[in-house]
């Protein structure tokens, strides 16, 4: 399966912004499960510097600043991602127990493992709390499987928070996030991988997009679909395992990665200062994801 | 040699007693004085307690003279003369060299760690390091993995705090790798000491510490990313910034342009140094500001003292950070746990200079045993952030014990204990006694062309009390000169000759634009506080004075004082302050500092530009400035029992400083652009104050007997009373008084002498413009230039209907307008007014499913 993916993003600012830098998280990597085949980006207005950079994580990315006067920026992105193992070969029931898992994490010396211990920790945007592990303990007995609990955990999630665009932002905190049961894809996301740090595992967030199927007999509209974000976990000597908490799955054809890191902030699509001018900013998003036929 | 009749009086030198129970540099255990020091405690005996005392009081003078302070972070406004023990530290040369090569090795492995962290990480995947201990600290920056500098060494300056612990043998406490400080001030005390006790000095063979910063300087100039002659920058987080004598200090020495972060701008993918003729790249930042808050676009995002995009940079190779982004992971104190594995790795033996021993809360075998024998140990942060400090836990109540119990366990990875040996002492000079003291020896490593050179010497710090078992600024240590004593007389190597003479023609280039606005404002700020205080002082001699004054010229007085110093309402609104008891205003106006127009605001805000500008200022203007801060913090005390006895008394000191200050600027000053802006800055603050006086006092039409009285207080304001005496031998007409005032041009204070100045100064710059048309500035001096030669004095004392004089109104209003247009449009041409970065704010990013 090929897709072919258009993220617009456009700023409109009530003064002229003189100058930008800007790090944009907008260039799909390669994964396990694809590969990038090609991505454009233009910017609009030209940026006087600009460069394609690979992050801490492998992730691509973005630097780019504009030295003129401009009133809007526009961030066009267009890539080709070949999804290459569309299919979910393994048992949830099998591998790691959640004991054995956590037993490895801490004492495994292969060279996977100890990076992998990064994603044990607090992150800035996540801090794993007693009242977090709490809401995820009951899921994680000892003898279970530890992909069984996490799809465990997932499911849980799903069924327990309200997905409500209206709550949060990005800048809402986790424990609001718990209190109120109520967030979008990246407060689950980071509500994950908060339980599995506050039990001991490995997980990471990840950034990407989903292709949203039209209802039956209707045509699909251009720029509804959307980024996503969901998590992975890692299991010592078998490797990361995906979760979406958001639409209780596990990321197959339809979730294509951007970039990966241990929170939102790692990842941010774009970060930057601006000087002069701002004031009331106005954002717009646009994602389009299109399944072509293979060739 | 010491004799042995000589032997006697040592040792008992000014009765210094050793302490019992730690490590001394005097005295061996055996209670014998160490050979390299006789020969100094022989020539301090000889010196006496008077003589000692003396040499301190003159050390101290020498010091704040040089405007040599250390700011106390939390104090905001204060800052203190750094403080500096006549007795130095001696090392002994066989003993140094020990010491070098410790200190050689373990800049040589911080190095490689450093390397290491931000590339293949072997240390983790060899299992050397647990992973937490990096992935958890906050000092590593994983904006900065893989950028590197030219030249194979990437820790540039490393500075290592050591103390002997009770064994003498040097131990490691600490090390300093973002921006260590102290260097700076080791060469100020030297430069200070060698002039107190300039015999002992010379006749000691102590090693010069010259060397060492021309390695630093050699090391600068190899970095350059950008070819031959690069522009150095020294990156300070401003004048509030704890050391931040020592970073005009430096610049100074160096050669180097002292900057801040809105001094630099990020173009076209390289760093830039705003200056009054545009843009000039610089290639090299040794800096002065943490880690974090270098670049607010990748680091952190709040961070106003940095550079937005200036980690980018360095990423493309454009620009040399030293020490380079990103180093202060290595300031983590549970790196000492490890560092002997990481030695036996990466060089294959033990180091020779050990650390103290160190647990890591992250280790639970570790912590266990930390929370067992807390008494005995210090806690230290994994990494230094505000308001978190070492704490030798025997100092902590139960309750207090507790609560830090509960902070480590609440974050282990980000806390450390170690080993609490009272540092050995040496001999401080406190209270006119000679008493041992816990002491801190910060070395200094430079990367030079293939291995690290060690400055012969250091900064010594010394704590206030002998049961300090921490020694820092904070807690208020003082510090000492170092002396490393060599074996043979010592080669004198200057820093200045070092290199052939480079005549810089236009030093402007060098200088950043915020420089001459603080110069600028300096200027404006000293005149308006300078002419507020001459009203004031001209109405205390008025209200006390034994004749009349009439009930309607002292309204007119103080309503002056108002409209003068802008301080509105004042006496000017209707509910505003009582004109028969105007005591409190008065005093108001002088002393509230947080009354924008009072004297006191004025003379602050004009302090604050001399620390903006500091490395500018000859010690000369160093010392006015400390008087003029010394007579303003005395003002309230002087002015304690009202405006009852002789009030305008207390100001004089104020106004004398201030002309001592102008004085200073006329004859010391280089003609560049930095003095122009400052002289531009004066003359157009005084002509908007004189202007503004006669508008207060003049445009009201009074009765003859009272209209002298006032015209009197305007001369005498303006210094011209006794001129005006002389030359019209007559009482205080208006028509004379304005042309003395206004018009003559042997006056240096009328308004002609003042705008044509103005005028001068800015015909300089208008010659630097291309264009023949006019600048604004130019065109509105000449216009009040013009305004004020046709006036016609007798036309603008003429009264109207209204009872004022409204042809001199408009007019003083006219010139006024001119004026303000001229300051704003020099504003505007030279000065950098954009506003600060901000993020770009995403709060409606829509990532939805």
């Amino acid at each position: 399966m090929i897709y072919r993916i258009r993220h617009l993003t456009k700023y409109e600012y009530a003064n002229p912004v003189s100058l930008c830098y800007n790090r944009a998280h907008l260039l799909p990597r390669d994964t396990q499960r694809q590969q990038c085949l090609s991505t454009q980006i233009r910017i609009t207005p030209t940026p006087v510097y600009s460069v394609r950079r690979e992050d801490f994580y492998a992730n691509l990315y973005y630097y780019f600043s504009i030295q003129e006067p401009h009133s809007s920026l526009q961030i066009d992105v267009t890539s080709q991602i070949k999804i290459i193992q569309p299919t979910l070969n393994f048992d949830l029931d099998l591998g790691n127990s959640c004991a054995r898992a956590l037993e490895l994490t801490r004492s495994a010396v292969d060279e996977e493992t100890l990076l992998a211990r990064e994603f044990c920790l607090d992150s800035p945007m996540i801090r794993a709390t007693d009242v977090i592990r709490e809401y995820a303990a009951p899921s994680f007995s000892e003898d279970r499987p530890l992909l069984s609990a996490v799809r465990e955990l997932t499911t849980r999630i799903y069924t327990d928070f309200k997905y409500d665009p209206g709550f949060s932002n990005v800048a809402t905190p986790l424990h609001a996030v718990l209190e109120h049961r109520r967030g979008v894809c990246q407060d689950f996301a980071h509500l994950a991988i908060a339980c599995l740090r506050s039990l001991g595992f490995a997980a990471r967030y990840v950034s990407g997009y989903l292709e949203t199927l039209p209802p039956p007999g209707q045509q699909k509209l251009i720029g509804s679909d959307a980024s996503h974000a969901w998590f992975a976990v890692y299991s010592p000597g078998e490797g990361w395992f995906e979760f979406d908490p958001t639409n209780d799955n596990m990321p197959a054809e339809q979730h294509i990665t951007t970039a990966i890191g241990r929170d939102y902030g790692d990842v941010t699509p774009l970060r930057g200062v601006i000087f002069d001018g701002g004031g009331s900013q106005k954002l717009s998003v646009s994602v389009d994801v299109a399944a072509l036929p293979d060739t | 040699m010491a004799t042995q009749d000589s032997l006697k009086p040592v040792e008992n030198a000014l009765r210094y007693s050793r302490p019992d129970s730690f490590y001394d540099e005097v005295y061996s255990p055996e209670g014998k004085v160490r050979e390299h020091w006789r020969y100094l405690l022989e020539g301090l005996t000889a010196m006496g307690t008077e003589g000692l005392s003396d040499r301190q009081r003159k050390a101290l003078r020498i010091l704040r003279d040089d405007g040599a302070t250390y700011n106390i972070a939390g104090e905001a406004d204060t800052s203190r003369t750094w403080g500096l023990d006549p007795i130095p530290l001696l090392i002994d040369s066989e003993e140094w060299s020990r010491i070098e090569t410790g200190l050689v090795e373990r800049a040589e492995l911080f190095d490689l760690i450093l390397k290491d962290l931000y590339g293949p990480r072997e240390l983790i995947r060899h299992r050397i390091i647990p992973p937490e201990l990096l992935y958890s600290h906050h000092g590593f920056l994983r904006a900065c993995q893989g950028v590197r500098i030219p030249g194979d060494k990437q820790l540039i300056l490393h500075g290592v705090d050591m103390v002997r612990n009770c064994d003498g043998q040097m131990t490691v406490i600490g090390d300093r790798t973002q921006a260590p400080s102290g260097a700076g001030y080791a060469l100020e005390n030297r430069t200070v000491m060698s002039r107190v006790l300039p015999s002992l000095f010379r006749d000691s063979q102590v090693h010069r510490l010259s060397l060492f910063f021309q390695a630093m300087r050699r090391k600068m100039a190899s970095l350059s990313p950008n070819g031959d002659s690069p522009r150095v920058v020294i990156l300070t987080p401003g004048a509030y910034s704890e050391t931040y004598f020592e970073h005009t200090y430096l610049a100074n020495y160096l050669g180097y342009s002292l900057v801040q972060g809105g001094d630099l701008t990020v173009r076209n993918g390289y760093v830039w140094m705003k200056s009054l003729d545009g843009l000039h790249r610089v290639d090299i930042i040794l800096r002065r500001v943490d880690d974090t808050w270098c670049d607010p676009v990748e680091l952190r995002s709040d961070s106003h003292l940095g550079v937005a995009g200036l980690l980018e940079v360095a990423r493309a190779g454009n620009v040399v950070i030293a020490n380079p982004l990103g180093s202060g992971v290595l300031e983590n104190p549970a790196l000492h746990k490890f560092l002997p594995e990481i030695a036996h790795f990466f060089l294959g033996h033990e180091l020779a200079l050990p650390s103290a021993k160190t647990w890591w809360m992250g280790d639970p075998e570790d912590r266990s045993h930390v929370l067992a024998n807390l008494n005995k140990l210090i806690i230290k942060p994994t990494a230094r952030r505000a308001g978190e400090q070492s704490v030798y836990c025997q100092t902590l109540n139960p309750a207090q014990l507790e609560k830090l119990k509960q902070q480590i366990c609440a974050a282990p990875l980000h806390y450390i204990a170690q080993e609490a040996n009272l540092p050995g002492s040496s001999p401080s000079w406190q209270h006119n006694e000679l008493l041992p003291r816990p002491t801190v020896l910060r070395g200094f490593a430079v990367a030079d062309q293939s291995a690290y050179s060690i400055m012969p010497g250091g900064l010594t710090r010394v704590a206030s009390s002998c049961d300090q078992w921490i020694v820092s600024n904070q807690l208020g240590a003082t510090s000492k000169d170092t002396w490393v004593l060599a074996s043979e007389p010592q080669r004198r190597v200057s820093f200045i000759e070092e290199r052939p003479p480079v005549f810089v023609e236009d030093q402007t280039s060098d200088l950043p634009s915020r420089v001459v606005e603080n110069l600028f404002w300096l200027g404006r700020y000293s005149e308006r506080a300078e002419a507020g205080m001459r009203l004031l002082r001209t109405v205390f001699i008025q209200l006390n004075s034994t004749g009349v004054l009439p009930e309607n010229v002292r309204d007119l007085l103080l309503k002056a004082v108002t409209q003068v110093t802008t301080t509105y309402p004042g006496f000017n609104g209707p509910s505003g302050a009582s004109l028969a008891k105007p005591e409190d205003e008065l005093l108001s106006v002088i002393l509230d500092s947080r009354r924008s127009g009072s004297i006191t605001a004025n003379l602050r805000a004009m302090l604050n530009c001399t620390e903006e500008t500091k490395e500018m200022l000859s010690a000369d203007t160093h010392r006015v400035i400390n008087d003029l801060r010394d007579a303003l913090s005395q003002l309230p005390a002087q002015l304690r029992n009202g405006l009852t006895a002789a009030p305008e008394e207390a100001l004089d000191p104020l106004v004398t400083t201030l002309l001592a200050l102008s004085g200073l600027t006329q004859e010391s000053m280089i003609r560049g652009f930095g003095w122009r802006f400052l002289e531009m800055g004066r003359r157009l603050e005084r002509t908007l104050q004189s202007t503004a006086l006669l508008r207060a006092l003049l445009v009201p039409v009074l009765e003859d007997s009272e209209q002298e009285q006032v015209v009197e207080t305007v001369l005498l304001t303006s210094e011209v009373l006794i001129t005006y005496r002389r030359r019209y031998r007559t009482r205080p007409l208006l028509d004379q008084g304005l042309t003395l005032i206004m018009l003559d041009k042997t006056n240096p204070r009328s308004l002609h002498y003042q705008i044509d100045l103005l005028r001068q100064h800015i015909e300089q710059l208008q010659s630097r413009e291309r264009s023949p048309v006019l600048t604004e500035e130019h065109r509105s001096i000449l216009e009040a230039l013009t305004l004020v030669q046709l006036t016609r004095p007798a036309e603008l004392a003429e009264a109207a209907d209204s009872g004022i004089r409204e042809i001199m109104d408009e007019r003083l209003a006219r010139i006024q307008t001119l004026l303000c247009t001229a300051a704003n449009a020099v504003s505007d041409r030279y000065f950098d007014h954009r506003s600060g970065p901000q993020q770009l704010v995403q709060s409606s990013w829509s990532e939805e499913p």
